[in-house]
């Protein structure tokens, strides 16, 4: 066995250094200057006074309460929704799949075909197809169901959000059917042909097997899907209308607004949409951890 | 010394001589010796010239337009940069001053007016004055206060006009005729009960300047008149009328597109709407009226331009140098071609797909070109309103400060109730 088999504290710093001065630098540094300017430090405009008038402008005032409350409900909605939403289908299909005997290559690159497909093109791809003018309007025109545009029911640009859902649901569930069917795979199946043998059925194997083997990874792709649409700008800004607003979008609007003092209120909302995302894992993660405890 | 009498007489000649000499010399644009010195550095440069590109028609005709005209004349490449609105240009000079970039900026020229002008002057970020150096700037008529003022902010030379606009509105002879046509606002208001989702309006904000401006022109029915409106902002006037507006706006909203739980939100997404049936009207700013929506496919041949009776506010548009840009010379030579008249001759043809009003004044240019630009005019073609008319309904901008106050205003007050 050589000594060099584990590397010595010095190489550890040396191989590890350049990952973490990127994130250190390009990310901490983004997130400390995020942090300044919410708490008022302007430069530009004379302003080097620190205070939390930004967040509690957010929060209470009458100017921007409403825009961010609403906008929070919304987001935690539209959010929750679809991370449920796509958990559940990503299961059923990802089960379907990994217990169909031929074909299996062909229901997996049909599963996975709309990965690379960037969030903002699923956008206005939904738009083209479920506006009250869009293809499926003009299908169920031509088969006489509808007759004007407004007959048909407002799928998209619409205030509960259901356009934004879907959209989210068909990019996502493939992401969380994909590591699913990757851990699935991985299980042995002799489990699953014990507890058959010894009389299970489906419900069964799947509430004591398969579930609890599954689990962890679906919870980490849940929480990645969760926080990423929760924080996300594209598809609400596309899809959505102008109140109630997700939060990503109002921050970029209160960032390019005209006014400067609108800046530090930007950053504060930024800020606070990923503390309000590292609250709900930590929470979930806490809840998860007494689970485990109590079983 | 006999001479000397003489030699002072001369001297005293020559000297005024050349006071009278002095005053025939052009001035030109600060820290250039003089035109030729411009055209010079500018030479074998790109330009990168940030504007709205909203519109694929004005983005297509303004590359192709301007773009091989610089290349092949004056050897500039042009790079036109588009951005979702003008303010994102705005924030990339500010951003850029307080990265301390002092020289060498990513901005050249910028398509502007009203209250980012009044943003960028404010700061004191714009090179100049110049507008009134460049040779064709000759052609524009500066006494005239719609140029010399924008949004009621004295241009100072600090930008130099490329068109002009006046809001108006779009309806498709196909599927209305001329009779049915309101022609203010009391008469809308009856046709939009008359008609329950057939009418939209766009979303007063970022990218929704023609909504701001449709606010204000109800505004300015409501209240009778515009102007009290005009000149410096005056709150104690605005908070008087500004519920009446609200109430009457959102006396439309049960009757409106989606009962008014949503808007378009810029011209593009209205013509959309308009296109596919859904509603009745659209809007537009091009003293071509509809054609170049027609020319870019965007709503059908038989769209017609139609203007109200009074209250149809309109501008003149400009371009403006930050004080940083890397490329001035050639800036100035894009601007200067801009007032040129055989190309403000085609920037009005709604075949370019820009149909944009004259910023120069038809007196001031020689004759050919006067047949020219009077040419454009008569060809404008059906799509476009009449001028006379719109030149009655004509109705000047607010003081920049009403843009940003009406935006909030009405997000708080109809689109949140």
């Amino acid at each position: 066995m050589s000594s060099e088999s584990k590397p010595s504290g010095w190489q550890l710093i040396a191989l590890l250094a350049p990952a973490v001065l990127v994130l250190l630098v390009l990310f901490g540094g983004g997130l400390a200057y995020s942090i300044l300017q919410s708490l008022g430090w302007q430069p530009l405009i004379g302003q080097y006074r620190l205070s939390l008038d930004a967040y509690t402008s957010l929060l209470f005032s009458r100017e921007y309460a409403e825009v961010f409350w609403s906008g929070l409900a919304f987001s935690l909605w539209i959010s929750a929704a679809s991370t449920l939403i796509s958990t559940v289908l990503a299961v059923i299909v990802a089960l379907l799949i990994y217990h169909t005997v031929r074909g299996t290559r062909l229901w997996t690159f049909l599963f996975q075909f709309n990965l690379p497909v960037p969030h903002l093109v699923a956008g206005v791809g939904m738009l083209f197809l479920l506006s009250q003018s869009g293809l499926l309007s003009r299908g169920t025109a031509a088969l006489g169901l509808t007759h004007t545009p407004s007959d048909f029911p407002v799928l998209v640009r619409d205030t509960n959000g259901i356009g934004i859902i879907i959209a989210y649901v068909w990019k996502e569930t493939p992401f969380i059917g994909i590591i699913l069917l990757g851990v699935l795979r991985s299980i042995s199946d002799s489990y699953d042909i014990t507890a058959r043998n010894l009389g299970a059925n489906f419900w069964q194997r799947f509430r004591y097997i398969i579930l609890p083997l599954i689990t962890p990874s679906l919870l980490s792709a849940s929480l990645i899907v969760f926080a990423f649409t929760f924080g996300a700008y594209e598809i609400p800004a596309l899809v959505g209308v102008r109140f109630p607003r997700a939060l990503p979008v109002t921050a970029l609007r209160l960032f390019t607004d005209a006014d400067l003092n609108a800046r530090p209120q930007a950053m504060a909302l930024s800020i606070l949409i990923a503390l309000i995302i590292s609250l709900v894992i930590g929470v979930y993660l806490w809840l998860r951890g007494m689970a485990e405890r109590l079983n | 010394m006999k001479h000397l009498k003489l030699v002072i007489i001369l001297m005293m000649l020559v000297m005024t001589g050349s006071v009278w000499a002095q005053q025939d010399v052009p001035p030109t644009p600060p820290g250039f010796t003089d035109w030729n010195d411009v055209l010079q550095q500018a030479r074998g440069t790109t330009v990168n010239w940030y504007m709205w590109g909203g519109s694929d028609a004005i983005n297509t005709f303004v590359d192709e337009f301007y773009g091989t005209v610089l290349q092949e004349e004056y050897g500039i490449t042009l790079n036109r940069v588009p951005v979702a609105d003008t303010v994102d240009a705005i924030n990339l000079v500010l951003t850029e001053a307080e990265a301390g970039i002092t020289e060498g900026g990513a901005v050249d020229m910028i398509w502007i007016n009203g209250e980012n002008f009044f943003t960028l002057r404010q700061a004191d970020l714009l090179y100049g004055p110049w507008a009134e150096t460049i040779p064709n700037s000759t052609l524009v008529n500066w006494e005239n206060p719609a140029v010399a003022y924008d949004f009621g902010v004295p241009v100072e030379g600090y930008e130099s006009p490329w068109s002009s606009a006046q809001l108006h509105f779009i309806y498709d002879s196909a599927r209305m005729s001329a009779d049915d046509l309101p022609h203010n606002f009391d008469e809308l208001t009856a046709w939009i009960e008359a008609n329950p989702g057939r009418f939209t309006y766009i979303a007063p904000g970022t990218g929704g300047f023609m909504g701001t401006r449709f606010v204000k022109e109800v505004l300015y029915s409501i209240s009778g008149g515009y102007e009290q409106w005009v000149g410096e902002w005056n709150p104690e006037l605005y908070a008087e009328w500004a519920p009446q507006l609200w109430d009457y706006l959102n006396g439309w909203e049960s009757n409106l597109w989606r009962s008014g739980e949503t808007y378009p939100a810029n011209e593009n997404e209205l013509a959309q709407l308009f296109a596919n049936g859904e509603v009745d009207f659209a809007m537009t700013q091009a003293v071509a009226g509809a054609g170049p929506l027609i020319t870019a496919g965007l709503i059908p041949d038989t769209s017609r331009a139609f203007t109200f009776e009074q209250y149809s506010i309109g501008d003149y548009n400009y371009v403006a140098i930050p004080n940083n840009a890397t490329n001035k010379a050639a800036a100035l030579v894009l601007a200067n071609l801009l007032l040129r008249p055989d190309r403000q001759a085609g920037h009005i043809r709604p075949e370019t797909g820009f149909g944009l009003g004259y910023a120069i004044d038809i007196n001031r240019v020689d004759d050919t070109d006067q047949a020219i630009l009077e040419q454009a005019f008569v060809d404008l073609g059906d799509g476009a309103a009449d001028p006379a008319l719109l030149a009655a309904a004509f109705a000047p901008d607010m003081a920049p400060e009403s843009q940003s106050i009406i935006e909030t205003d009405w997000e708080a007050n109809v689109l949140r109730k």
